[in-house]
């Protein structure tokens, strides 16, 4: 056996075993019908399939892609001009820079979501700020789907941000000099050089953001109530309450189906983006 | 040019204040002596600091459960990763690029998803629930940061020095160990500090995996903004930031790899 095996692998039987086997046996229990007594029997069904279709599960599906591309939208609206200052500031600041960009991301996403429930609840910073400046502020916006966008651009802007700089330090500032010394402006600049030239790391940026974004538990449950369940809480419960995994898994397999489609978009996304710079040169 | 305007830095400066509000309000609450949620406490106090350390599923929660579990999943990622890394690096392996993106899937798939099939796995082997169960979890999700860190730091190491320690008698295993580990240390002490920090800040694995006595500090958090607690959430709160930003500081002095996702 070559040592290359020896050395590869444990790692490949850990994916094939606790990867690969749940997986597949989640898909097969989204076959499986439910049954009160012995949570599952192996009588195969589509009925958790077409539990997905009623009005109630369609409209948290419908929710969750939706919170996810506006977060998304956010993330690349904020995370452009962060990425292009810190692809041209100094080393200093750049150090500075990532370390408060990634901090929201590696402390937990429940400490940050904790700091927005003080922020954004009735009582909170937020209001009392509104209140100081005389703007009557009775109702808040905690527990709604807004919140639960907000704490997530909060912790999602360095998974937009570092992908984009990795594309963004590739391009050459002479570019950007030789453009304004014939007479380009910032904007165009922005449009003809700047955009084009990170496309990748947009692509991969909003990936990124848009697979974390659909599959939260934590933040939506404590910042979105009600009117903000996901996916991912749904998931959780019936895993965990509800104790109906045949439902579970197939909810979680449309999980999985909206992260292939977004994959699929991206890798369209990034070859029609190779193609016309190929035309170009 | 467009780097230096005075516009761009304002907003960078607005977005970067931004960021450690939420994170800073914690930190505030914390020091507060009411039962309230005061954010700038005007006479501090470590009151609910004490409270957090009187009790005992916070305690336990920090040094039986995600300690250990931090320490334990961080050893098993970096051993897995750089030999991982080691054999992507140093040997020419048929369809390496293939074999590159299947080690990558644990970083793209949903940490929820890995969650709960891991669950429903276990479930129906009936060991969910236990100590042993969050490790597996937590070792998948960090190996895939450990072999990318480990592989840049591999790849900057020339192979003739080894070369050179195995013509003068050291065997591979030798070169390896007291010719090529001295120079990637860096590497695995970063590869190792991030596997430790995703660990130590995970909640989708752990909602999922911990039982009754395997609870996370996070999760307990969690459980404790969900039943609407008292301020000791937001001391628990801070001694989860500081155990994360100081390490994040230790990796940045290791190593200048900067995570690139």
């Amino acid at each position: 056996m070559p040592a290359s095996l020896w050395l590869i692998g444990p790692y490949f039987l850990a994916l094939v075993v606790f990867l690969a086997l749940p997986l597949s046996n989640v898909l097969q229990l989204s076959f499986y019908t439910y049954s009160p007594i012995t949570i599952w029997t192996t009588d195969l069904t589509l009925q958790n399939y077409h539990k997905i279709f009623t009005p109630y599960f369609a409209k948290i599906t419908l929710r969750t892609v939706r919170i996810g591309a506006l977060a998304t939208f956010f993330c690349v609206l904020l995370g452009y001009p962060l990425a292009y200052y810190f692809s041209r500031c100094s080393k200093r600041s750049l150090s500075v820079g990532m370390f408060i960009l990634v901090m929201p991301l590696m402390v937990s996403a429940v400490v940050g979501a904790f700091g927005w429930i003080v922020i954004l609840g009735r009582n909170g910073l937020l209001n009392g700020l509104l209140k100081t400046l005389n703007i009557d502020a009775d109702s808040s916006i905690l527990y709604t789907e807004t919140a639960v966008v907000v704490a997530l651009v909060h912790f999602l802007l360095p998974l937009m941000v570092l992908p984009l700089m990795a594309s963004m330090e590739k391009i050459s500032m002479r570019l950007e000099e030789a453009a304004t010394n014939l007479g380009a402006s910032p904007l165009f600049i922005i449009r003809r050089i700047i955009i084009p030239l990170s496309r990748a790391g947009l692509v991969s940026g909003c990936l990124l953001c848009f697979t974390v974004a659909i599959s939260v538990v934590v933040t939506s449950a404590l910042l979105g109530g009600r009117s903000g369940r996901m996916l991912g809480n749904e998931i959780y419960d019936q895993v965990i309450t509800a104790y109906d995994w045949p439902f579970a898994s197939s909810l979680a397999i449309v999980l999985v189906t909206l992260i292939v489609i977004a994959l699929s978009a991206a890798l369209v996304a990034a070859r029609r983006g190779n193609r016309t710079k190929g035309m170009r040169s | 040019m467009m780097a230096r305007s005075a516009f761009l830095k304002a907003f960078v400066y607005i977005i970067m204040a931004l960021i450690l509000m939420p994170l800073l309000v914690v930190v505030g609450v914390s020091f507060n002596p009411t039962a309230r949620f005061i954010i700038v406490p005007l006479e501090p106090s470590l009151h609910w600091y004490s409270e957090f350390f009187g009790r005992s599923e916070y305690v336990g929660s920090l040094f039986l459960v995600s300690l250990p579990l931090a320490c334990l999943s961080a050893a098993l990622a970096t051993t897995l990763g750089t030999l991982v890394a080691i054999a992507l690096v140093r040997f020419n392996i048929r369809g390496r690029a293939y074999l590159e993106s299947i080690f990558m899937i644990p970083i793209l798939f949903p940490s929820i998803l890995l969650g709960a099939a891991l669950y429903l796995f276990f479930a129906r082997l009936e060991m969910a629930g236990t100590f042993v169960t969050l490790v597996i979890g937590h070792t998948l999700i960090g190996t895939p940061f450990v072999i990318r860190v480990v592989t840049a730091g591999l790849s900057g190491i020339n192979p003739a020095i080894e070369e050179a320690a195995i013509n003068l008698g050291y065997n591979r295993l030798q070169a390896f160990f007291k010719v090529v580990m001295p120079m990637l240390r860096s590497s695995l002490v970063s590869g190792a500090i991030f596997a430790f920090i995703l660990s130590f800040s995970d909640i989708n694995v752990s909602i999922f995996l911990s039982g009754p006595h395997t609870n996370t500090l996070p999760l307990h958090i969690f459980s404790d903004i969900q039943w609407q607690g008292d301020p000791t959430i937001a001391a628990a709160s801070t001694i989860q930031i500081v155990v994360v930003t100081s390490l994040i500081l230790l990796a940045q002095r290791f190593s200048r790899a900067r995570l690139v996702f």
